[in-house]
């Protein structure tokens, strides 16, 4: 059997907001790291910003607002605003520098 | 100063798999996605600059759709992002070591693939529900109305906090009704940290091929059930990012 591969169709649907594509991939996938392979080199990656949630006082706050709003639009039959999606921590993907010395560097 | 370059690698596939010429994955242009064989393992990698940071929203969809495309057709262990090897000879130096783990997994992952599962609350009906399951949150919202803002602090916080410990109690509760709808259909199922605050569900499930309309027709099921309430999606076919093994380092070396 051969199977031919090609990019998905499936990606260009649903799943192409990058937040999905963050959520779907990010820390996910087989770790293969320096104790795997002395080849794995430490590359940096883009600051990117993993949605955790994670309570905290502005979270309680947020949703005090939202209560709060909540009975004031049904009387006035206005909408509720969003509660501000996440709360937004930002990781590294992974500190893949610490790995191994960054050949990059070595080479340089 | 010439530029720098290694191997990126996006995952570990049997060895009949076969990149089309216009597979493309991360880079600028996106680079010419290829593969290194070793016995009947074979490695989907492609040339990176090491000049700049890796990561950027097309790097990213570039990574999942070729991992996403392959899983359509094959089993496919993909590699976490950003694992890049010093040229192709080292991976397939990482091919020949690793051969039975890669395809002892490889075999089991056969004829499976990934989907998540994510439930949205719609906010006004999630909040409404708390507001009237706890008298206490109601008591509070009302002492907090009428007294000035400045001195509601500690209360709005009690409040907030009270109407989160219900939120999330409904979020488990909504969770374990979906992962128990969902659990008689996949082989694997793991239920991932929430990502929003009016996040109801956020499931990974690996099922085999042939159940894929069956978990389709459950999903559907219950989004009937929860119309209004939570709005669910299915992300997938996936390839199993979330059901794969880090690699064990070898004993013998």
């Amino acid at each position: 059997m051969t199977s031919a591969v090609q990019p998905s169709p499936l990606g260009s649907g649903d799943s192409s907001a990058l937040v999905d594509v963050v959520d779907t991939i990010l820390d996910k996938g087989m770790v293969i790291d320096a104790q795997v392979s002395v080849s794995v080199i430490g590359i940096q990656l883009v600051n990117i910003d993993a949605r955790v949630v994670i309570a905290s006082v502005d979270t309680y706050l947020r949703f005090a607002e939202a209560v709060n709003r909540l009975d004031l639009s049904e009387k006035q039959g206005a909408g509720v605003p969003e509660i501000v999606d996440g709360v937004g921590k930002q990781t590294m993907i992974s500190k893949a520098g610490e790995i191994l010395g960054d050949l990059a560097n070595r080479e340089r | 100063m010439t530029e720098q370059t290694a191997t990126f690698l996006y995952g570990v596939v049997p060895a009949d798999v076969e990149p089309t010429s216009d597979a493309r994955g991360i880079g600028d242009p996106p680079a010419q996605v290829t593969m290194v064989i070793h016995r009947d393992v074979g490695a989907l990698i492609s040339a990176v600059s090491l000049d700049r940071p890796l990561g950027r929203p097309e790097e990213l969809r570039g990574y999942q759709q070729l991992l996403d495309g392959t899983a359509a057709v094959a089993p496919v262990l993909p590699v976490r992002f950003g694992t890049v090897l010093t040229d192709e000879n080292a991976v397939t130096e990482l091919l020949a070591e690793y051969h039975d783990d890669f395809r002892a997994a490889l075999d089991e992952l056969d004829g499976r693939m990934q989907f998540i599962v994510r439930g949205r609350y719609d906010q006004q009906t999630l909040l409404t529900e708390v507001l009237d399951e706890n008298p206490e949150v109601r008591e509070l919202r009302d002492e907090a109305r009428r007294l000035p803002d400045e001195v509601t602090v500690p209360l709005r916080t009690r409040l907030g906090e009270i109407v989160n410990q219900a939120v999330e109690a409904k979020r488990n509760a909504d969770t374990e009704a979906l992962a128990d709808l969902l659990r008689p259909i996949a082989d694997q199922l793991l239920v991932r940290p929430a990502t929003r605050e009016t996040e109801a569900a956020n499931i990974a499930v690996l099922v085999e091929a042939e159940r894929i309309e069956e978990l389709e027709k459950a999903v559907q099921r219950i989004t009937e059930d929860w119309t209004g309430r939570i709005d669910l999606r299915i992300l997938g076919p996936l390839a199993p990012y979330d059901f794969v093994a880090p690699l064990q380092p070898s004993a013998e070396v």
